[in-house]
């Protein structure tokens, strides 16, 4: 395939005091692929997603996202967040704003959008991941899977090319996951970017173009779901699988 | 017939029970007919007489009109503000304003109630326009009440002070505590939402200043402030913008306020700590720069936290200004004392003029803290 990458990251590396949950991450991301980041619990899935939006500041290393290179700059820094949009494990919707103001409050605040069209653009959006109904809501008065929901329509409201999700439904009762999944896979099909962190490997398998496992802060193993699935080289991967499949 | 079954549950449920209402019954009604038999027994005129001294000091009486100004302003600001903020239940509102009233029939001339109705009356009104307003969702509302609070400062010196207005040394009464707490509180505020900030931010010179200046002023007692403001500033520092001329009342002023924003600020530090971590990261990830983060998303949620306690600190502050008098300012409890030491003919008679001051600081202190409850009520709903 022909295809133009997304996010470049070479030789990652991030340190917490003296702790290093990256020691090296090396990933091209190519534009509409999807990618699902696999691994064991503190091997750095987190971390690693987090710097690609300068959640985390990375110590060495580059990450360029659509050619802007991830530095000090504040105006990189802000292109490279108008362009990756993020879903959090928490939700972390604005209990005080109502459902349809969290969705408006940044296009109105950081794109100047007028309040008329980033309600028209709210409402489509809430449409789309199917809760138009909840807009006067807050968030306290919705369901989780509604609050992920929400969160994923806010998040697209600000019409990014990226988007990363991590564990979105590990904080899910499992009644709920699949509508998450459902809008996740919807949006996939769609053509976005995106990088997910997630053990839900029936999602995985279906849109995954590609796997990344992570351990101990470096990416292991990676390849397409077919090769993890019958063909895992790693002993740690192997490992890993066994344990959640 | 809720009532009978609540008390049969409630109050007769065992024996116990029944001992305690008994008991408790005995006791209440020892300490009411103690009370009623006082106040009803007890010759009022002393406080008919010196109504105005009570509320007001020695203002001068043909000036009184600027205090009148001041309160109408006053109230019909406030009533906008509820009324742009909350919706008021029918029946609290009613609670509120007939117990703001009461001690005022303890004062009544004609002339004062029919005062106090038509300022009610203004205040209903602009608390309804103010409600409609919200409804309509008109944005320039909330500009007008930010800016109506902005000048509403200077306007009151304006209007007490300029054009002949009498010296600041005849102020008195509760007229004063009430002055004093509303200047403490709205200057205080504001000064300390930004030392909260500034020793939540993350540059250190900002950060320092504001520690050392909570500290300092929580370090203290208020009445060591005070204190300070009267004896030793004009000996400490040169006679900087004619620092050492300015009048008692103002200097009180000035250090209530300055008290009062360092324990404010310490309460909204509190609200802003107990925002989660994740709130930021969300806002930082939508693309909302560092100040917009903080207008938008931790500020709201931290006031709100906090609600409760920042009134409590208003009430406290309040109730502080009768420490006033320690710089000669004749507050509303100095002259309570004064009344039964200096006028021969209520000599000793304090019981009476401390139980109408208790009152009078009671009803304020009741309402605020009434109001803080329901508006506790209110946002615990949209959570
Ligand atoms: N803010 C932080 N301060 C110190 N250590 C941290 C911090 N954030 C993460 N770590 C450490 O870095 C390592 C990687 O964490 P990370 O959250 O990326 O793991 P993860 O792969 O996402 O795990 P999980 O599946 O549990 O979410 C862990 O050992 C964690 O303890
Ligand atoms: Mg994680």
């Amino acid at each position: 395939m022909n295809k133009k990458v997304a996010i470049e990251a070479k030789e990652v590396t991030k340190l917490f005091g003296t702790f290093e949950a990256l020691k090296g991450i090396t990933a091209d991301i190519y534009e509409g692929e999807v990618v699902v980041v696999l691994g064991p619990s503190g091997s750095g899935k987190s971390t690693f997603i987090r710097t690609i939006n300068g959640l985390e500041e990375h110590n060495s290393g580059t990450i360029k996202v659509n050619g802007t290179e991830l530095n000090n700059n504040v105006k990189n820094i802000e292109k490279i967040r108008s362009e990756v949009g993020m879903v959090f494990q928490q939700f972390n919707l604005f209990p005080h704003l109502s459902v349809l103001r969290n969705i408006t409050l940044a296009p109105q605040k950081v794109k100047k959008l007028p309040k008329s069209e980033a309600e028209d653009l709210a409402m489509s959006l809430l449409e789309r991941v199917g809760i138009p109904e909840q807009a006067k809501k807050f968030p306290s008065q919705l369901s989780g899977g509604q609050q992920q929901r929400v969160a994923i329509a806010r998040a697209l409201a600000m019409q990014p090319k990226i988007m990363l999700f991590d564990e979105p439904t590990s904080a899910l009762d499992p009644e709920m996951i699949k509508e998450v999944l459902d809008v996740m896979t919807e949006l996939a099909r769609s053509g976005m970017t995106m990088i997910c962190v997630t053990h839900e490997m029936g999602f995985a398998k279906e849109v995954a173009d590609r796997f990344l496992f992570f351990d101990e802060g470096l990416i292991v193993e990676s390849g397409t779901p077919e090769h993890f699935f019958e063909n895992p080289q790693e002993d740690r991967t192997k490992l890993f699988l066994s344990q959640i499949l | 017939m809720r009532i009978v079954i609540w008390i049969k549950e409630n109050l007769l449920g065992s024996k116990i029970d029944i001992l305690m209402t008994l008991i408790s019954a005995y006791f209440i009604y020892f300490i009411a007919s103690l009370f009623l038999n006082f106040v009803f027994t007890t010759d009022w005129t002393l406080i008919q007489v010196n109504r105005k001294i009570l509320l007001v000091g020695l203002f001068p009486e043909e000036q009184l009109w600027r205090i009148w100004t001041v309160f109408s302003i006053f109230s019909i600001l406030i009533s906008a503000t509820i009324g742009y903020l909350y919706k008021l239940k029918l029946r609290n509102s009613i609670f509120y304003i007939l117990i703001l009233i009461i001690p005022f029939l303890i004062f009544t001339t004609m002339n004062l109630l029919v005062n106090v109705l038509i300022i009610l009356f203004f205040s209903i009104i602009s608390y309804s326009v103010f409600y409609y307003l919200k409804e309509k969702k008109l944005k320039i509302t909330s500009r007008i009440l930010l800016l109506s609070w902005l000048i509403f400062l200077p306007t009151l010196f304006f209007i007490l002070i300029l054009f002949g207005g009498p010296k600041v040394t005849l102020w008195g009464g509760f007229f004063v505590n009430l002055i004093l707490a509303v200047i403490a509180i709205l200057a205080g505020f504001p000064l300390g939402v930004f030392l909260a900030l500034g020793r939540a931010s993350s540059y250190q010179v900002i950060k320092l200043v504001s520690i050392i200046f909570i500290e300092t002023f929580r370090g203290a007692p208020l009445i060591a402030w005070l204190f300070f403001a009267w004896f030793v500033l004009p000996n400490f520092l040169p006679n900087l913008f004619s620092l050492n001329d300015i009048n008692l009342v103002i200097r009180a002023m000035i250090v209530l306020s300055l008290f009062s924003s360092a324990y404010i600020a310490e309460v909204i530090r509190g609200g802003l700590q107990s925002i989660p971590k994740g709130q930021k990261e969300a806002a930082t990830a939508l693309g909302l720069n560092s100040i917009q983060e903080l207008l938008f998303i931790v500020l709201p949620q931290a006031l709100r936290v906090v609600i409760p306690a920042i009134v409590s600190t208003f009430i406290a502050i309040f109730k502080d200004t009768s420490l006033v008098f320690i710089l000669g300012i004749t507050d509303l409890l100095r002259i309570g004392r004064l009344i039964p030491e200096q006028q021969q003919e209520f000599y000793g008679k304090s019981i009476e003029t401390l139980l109408v001051v208790a009152l009078l600081f009671w009803v304020v202190s009741i309402v605020l803290s009434q109001v803080s409850r329901s508006i506790e009520e209110r946002l615990n709903v949209s959570k």
